[in-house]
């Protein structure tokens, strides 16, 4: 059946063959572009102002004076000493632009003030600012229906150490006065692909 | 009249028992002003719950008096202004759920906070949503274990699974009801008339997600904690001997609010909205996402999805 088809294109002249993979890679390009269009142009959701002001902010009573120094080095408190985020592959001037003391760089080196973290947080983790924008990560506020407004990304995440920590759990459900709780069934489960099958085949 | 006492009377005069109780028949008639002998409540409070009728069939000035007697009975009998209503459902929406499970941490904080929203008795067992730990690699409900209490949560090799009323759009529980008492409304979400229930549990026997939840005891609140904004299909205060359960916060969602246990996820797992709208975070989820639901074998056709990241 392949060969069949194969056939056509292989009796083309190589020129049009050239011609014709052509169209077929803009066509894949211009499908990818369409996705990121609709991406672009969904309406952006009103995003919930941060809760607590920075305290630091504006970085001009200090930076002022200072010059910008972009070697990659630990730096003296109040700045974060330990960077969580990242492992290593990012350092401060990525995300806070070195001249552009009053805000945010993104990946592009577009300035982005303070309240528009998502912006440049969406310049590495685009899939997941895809789902945040469309309601399939983060938190909607308020309502379900009407003008979308959501959580912005630090307003659950530190940006210097974005994994958020283990806690306690609330506590268990009561148990009916004069009962035990049930013991739970220990018997150990293991996943399907985790072998069993292959040693007890002959 | 001490049990003994009654027994000797028995006995020995054969008609005293009976001379007692005529007696106390009339001393309830002579009080029948004063409160306590209508079980708190006024003599025509307890004539209109008595020819109450089944909620889908009260014009709306039964139900509006029907609403004002669980206002003065919460009064009466609680002490507590509440505020009970009947809000319809809205036109062009049907309700649906997901759960981000990858995002899910198992911190039972949506559990809590549906304690409190609903006004379930705090030391009745019944809590509408229950966390399952499950272990990883594995989608084994019956070895789940929903009490758990480690010290930190996600514990190592363990995934959290929240259950909760499903909405099915084929609801079993529904057909199990011998009274009607249950019944899904066009939004979408399946609920209980408290009144009529009469207490049976064919409709836990039936449901396959053990999310219907039956008063063994008088539902136990302090009074300072009751949430006074309740609705007569949802969180309005239950008695001894009825079954509930989720409703979506329907007193909340009717009015575009998110359902509390949404609200007080900390993880963002929770996404909620209307099926019928294309635009909505549900309809994206369901869309873009790898989706399961529970038990979807059996045919329910539950309106709430699980979801992972990826």
């Amino acid at each position: 059946m392949a060969i069949k088809a194969l056939v056509p294109w292989m009796a083309l002249p190589r020129s049009s063959r050239v011609m014709l993979l052509i169209v077929l890679l803009a066509g894949a390009q211009w499908a990818g572009a369409q996705e990121a269009d609709s991406v672009a142009q969904s309406p952006m959701p009103a995003v919930v102002p941060r809760a607590e002001p920075l305290k630091f902010a504006p970085c001009e009573q200090c930076h002022q004076f200072l010059q910008t120094n972009s070697e990659v080095r630990t730096l003296m408190a109040p700045h974060v000493r330990e960077l969580a985020h990242g492992d290593g592959r990012i350092w401060c001037l990525n995300c806070h632009g070195g001249e552009n003391h009053a805000g945010l760089v993104t990946l592009l080196g577009e300035a982005a003030s303070f309240e528009d973290g998502h912006e440049v947080c969406g310049g590495c983790h685009a899939r997941r600012y895809r789902d945040w924008r469309f309601g399939a990560h983060g938190k909607r506020a308020d309502s379900w229906q009407g003008e979308r407004t959501v959580y912005g990304c630090t307003h659950c995440h530190d940006p210097h150490n974005p994994a958020l920590a283990p806690r306690a759990p609330e506590p268990p459900p009561p148990v009916r006065k004069g009962l035990d709780r049930p013991e739970p069934q220990r018997e150990s489960r293991q996943p399907a692909w985790a072998g069993g099958g292959a040693e007890s085949a002959p | 009249m001490s049990k003994q006492a009654a027994k000797q009377a028995n006995s020995s005069k054969p008609d005293a028992a009976r001379r007692a109780f005529l007696k106390g028949l009339g001393l309830a008639g002579a009080g029948a002003a004063a409160a306590p002998a209508w079980g708190g409540e006024t003599f025509l409070d307890a004539l209109g719950d008595l020819f109450q009728k089944h909620y889908q069939q009260m014009t709306p000035e039964e139900v509006q008096e029907a609403l004002e007697r669980i206002e003065r009975r919460a009064q009466r009998q609680l002490g507590v202004d509440i505020n009970c209503k009947a809000t319809p459902p809205q036109a062009g929406v049907v309700f649906g759920y997901a759960i981000n499970i990858s995002k899910c941490k198992g911190y039972r904080d949506c559990v809590t906070a549906c304690v409190k929203e609903n006004n379930l008795g705090r030391d009745s067992q019944v809590e509408y949503i229950r966390v399952l730990e499950m272990e990883q690699g594995t989608m084994d409900l019956e070895h789940s274990e929903h009490y758990y209490a480690p010290e930190e949560v996600p514990q190592e090799g363990k995934y959290y699974l929240p259950v909760q009323c499903m909405q099915c759009d084929d609801p079993p529980c529904v057909k199990a009801c011998p009274v009607e008492a249950t019944w899904m409304e066009q939004d979408g979400i399946v609920v209980v008339d408290y009144d009529w229930c009469i207490g049976c549990r064919y409709c836990m026997t039936a449901c396959p997600y053990w999310a219907r939840h039956f008063n063994w005891t008088e539902p136990e609140v302090p009074p300072e904690e009751i949430n006074p904004d309740t609705h007569y299909l949802g969180n309005r205060p239950r008695s001894k001997g009825v079954v509930e359960k989720c409703h979506f916060c329907i007193h909340r969602t009717r009015e575009g609010r998110l359902p509390a246990c949404l609200e007080a996820c900390p993880t963002g797992a929770r996404v909620f909205g209307n099926l019928l709208d294309p635009d909505s975070d549900i309809r994206y989820v369901l869309e873009n996402k790898t989706v399961f639901r529970l038990k979807e074998e059996l045919g329910t056709e539950p309106k709430f999805w699980y979801y992972t990241d990826g």
